[in-house]
């Protein structure tokens, strides 16, 4: 694939439309006012009818759940990953943080929930989160383990009969602030004396309001203002096993180290088109930028070392897009990207965008460092894209270990 | 009762990109990529408003376009069209907005609608002429500028949008309805509406098929000819006043010399 077919297209452009007349407008308010994103979210759901779709998926996923029958193998031609990219992409022109509340809470959140819980649980929180009606944060960061957030996990759930209790902080937490439900990654304390780091890492569902959990208010952060980030107190928080993710502490098909994990692949290949969302606006606003502005009598398009600033731009655009388009094609023939793959992805992408980012603030000069001119937005925003969902570092180290363990 | 609805709608090059005008007949370039005109969005609505498909009730579109372009097409039914007529045929080059009115009519009376709607004019061409000549030929009575449509049983009330306010028209079914931008806000497709748009049927006819003479339509056919076509004036420009401190009076003064207060 080099473009988008006619029907992607057609939801590109419906999408787009809803970017400019819904949230466009309410730029500022999201990310210098303090409004949290959820309602605009869950309009853009309702609009596209998303919310029917992720009843639909619910129901499917819940009927196999109960009888006992495997998830279906993706059949090639299946895949959603168009759909999904291409309105991430778009949002991302605008506010890139939207897509990160929204994904936090759809994708990880009730994903985890979707594929490790059991049917009950599922029924409990899954179909709520899909659809939006509640939102939804993922919590496995501490103030002490970013990179290292599995071995170096201190928060702690003790065995207490049949119930748990849960002690210990997390943070840069997304939704965090607003969450109604909130997947908690933790280490089991089962009395006896196994190293800390080796510990199961056993993963519980906690709703807003319990005894003893704490949510903060909103971080002040550099950028993506528009996704509410907080920490989480737990402080003898008690659980019974109902809030224990599959109701089981064995770690069947890897436990919570592997659900962690297994975000890993979807949520980098979703930064890469985060990337290409904030590129493909930057450089447009650059070439605009270039055309009017005149110095000395001419457009500084004119100049050469402007023209190597946009030169650069579009193969950074052209690159990722390529890393973006070949996902698609790789999901919708039914496979899936090595960690390696999805880890070089998210590594390229993310330096490209802050690299093209930083370079149309140049290039807009005094003005690039005013907001009305948007880029320096964009620039704040597409840092981040090289720290959350694991740091460029952690990303060359995955990439090096899935390619030396071959 | 279920309701049958037909909307006219064009699709035209997209007013976002670069026109350009064949240099032999001055008409618009339309060998690329044609949308839903936007104007037509309006008609649509209205049609999905007044007759839920969901609901069994069935919206067509009718549409002419070279080279069998059915983009715009597919866009209307995302929105919830249920099917589509396209009239595509090399013959129909260079036909003016009677001839298209022609064809129309007659791919609309296949159809025995209750109801046609259409935007006032068409962004592209602007002639406006059209939907009163499809009624004339359809022999239905037309109903302009509507501002609000309601369907009551065997007839429609209009209010028809006039300098003055509007006024209240009924008119019995079926009946030709012209509606103006902005009466309705179009809906945007649903992800599974533009899934399902691309196996709608749209029904591929030629002029034969509907039994029309290549003589009538086309340029053959036209008896509206653009014999030239001249660079618009450009706009002068403003006048530029430097605030020195009198700027309000200025602007006082000026909107009293143009009779605005």
């Amino acid at each position: 694939m080099f473009e988008w077919n006619d029907e992607q297209r057609a939801i590109r452009d419906a999408v787009r439309r809803f970017v400019e007349e819904e949230i466009k407008p309410r730029v500022d308010e999201l990310e210098h006012g303090d409004t949290p994103p959820y309602e605009l979210i869950r309009k853009l759901y309702t609009t596209f009818g998303l919310d029917q779709i992720a009843r639909d998926g619910f129901k499917r996923t819940l009927e196999r759940k109960q009888s006992g029958e495997a998830p279906t193998p993706r059949k090639p031609g299946d895949s959603q990953a168009a759909v999904t990219l291409i309105t991430i992409i778009e949002l991302c022109h605008y506010c890139p943080g939207i897509v990160t509340a929204l994904g936090v809470s759809t994708g990880l959140a009730a994903g985890t929930i979707m594929k490790r819980g059991t049917a009950a649980q599922m029924e409990r929180w899954g179909l709520d989160l899909l659809t939006l009606d509640k939102i939804g944060a993922w919590a496995i960061t501490e103030p002490n383990s970013g990179s290292d957030a599995l071995g170096g996990m201190r928060a702690s759930a003790k065995r207490d009969g049949d119930e748990y209790i849960i002690n210990g902080n997390k943070t840069f937490i997304t939704n965090g602030p607003y969450a109604d439900t909130i997947v908690l990654f933790a280490k089991l304390d089962d009395g006896s004396d196994t190293d800390q780091r080796t510990r199961k890492v056993l993963t519980f569902v906690l709703d807003k309001g319990m005894d003893g959990l704490e949510q903060s208010k909103p971080f002040k952060k550099m950028g993506l203002h528009s996704s509410p980030t907080g920490e989480l107190f737990l402080s003898d928080v008690r659980v019974g096993r109902d809030r224990l993710l599959g109701e089981t502490e064995e770690e069947t098909g890897g436990g919570g180290r592997e659900s962690a994990k297994e975000n890993f692949v979807t949520e980098r290949a979703g930064v890469a088109a985060m990337s290409l969302g904030v590129i493909e606006e930057c450089l447009a606003l650059s070439i605009e930028y270039a055309k009017d502005r005149l110095l000395w009598g001419k457009p500084i398009g004119d100049f050469q070392l402007i023209q190597l600033k946009l030169a650069k731009m579009e193969i950074a655009r052209l690159n990722v897009e390529n890393l973006v388009f070949r996902h698609i094609e790789m999901a919708t023939a039914g496979k899936s990207l090595t960690l390696a793959e999805a880890s070089a992805m998210k590594l390229y992408s993310a330096q490209a965008a802050t690299e093209v980012a930083m370079e149309a603030v140049q290039l807009f000069g005094g003005n690039g460092y005013m907001s009305d001119f948007r880029v320096e937005q964009l620039a704040r925003d597409a840092k981040v894209f090289q720290i959350y969902a694991g740091t460029d570092e952690i990303q060359v180290t995955h990439i090096a270990r899935d390619l030396l363990n071959r | 009762m279920a309701m049958n609805v037909v909307v006219c709608v064009k699709q035209i090059p997209d007013p976002a990109a670069p026109a350009s005008l064949d240099p032999v007949t001055h008409t618009l370039e339309r060998s690329g990529k044609l949308i839903l005109d936007d104007s037509d969005a309006y008609g649509v609505e209205m049609a999905l408003q007044l007759a839920p498909t969901d609901a069994g009730n069935e919206v067509t579109l009718v549409s002419m376009a070279p080279n069998g372009e059915t983009s715009g097409l597919r866009t209307a039914l995302a929105m919830g069209a249920t099917k589509a007529i396209l009239i595509s045929d090399p013959a129909l080059a260079g036909s003016d907005a009677l001839s298209t009115a022609k064809v129309l009519a007659a791919a609309i009376k296949r159809v025995e609608p209750d109801l046609v709607l259409a935007a006032t004019e068409s962004t592209d061409g602007y002639t406006g002429t059209l939907p009163v000549q499809v009624a004339e030929l359809l022999g239905l009575p037309s109903v302009t500028f509507a501002k609000s449509v309601s369907v009551d049983g065997a007839s429609v009330k209009v209010e028809r949008q006039t300098e003055a306010g509007y006024d209240e028209v009924t008119s019995p079914l079926p009946v030709v309805v012209t509606v103006t931008a902005g009466v309705v806000e179009p809906r945007y497709p649903s992800f599974k509406g533009i899934m399902a748009a691309k196996s709608k049927p749209v029904d591929v006819l030629s002029i034969a098929d509907l039994g029309i003479d290549a003589g009538q339509v086309g340029a053959a056919g036209a008896r509206q000819e653009i014999t030239d076509v001249s660079e618009a004036e450009s706009r002068s420009s403003g006048e530029i006043v430097v605030d020195e401190g009198d700027g309000a009076a200025r602007i006082v003064s000026f909107l009293e010399q143009i009779k605005v207060v």
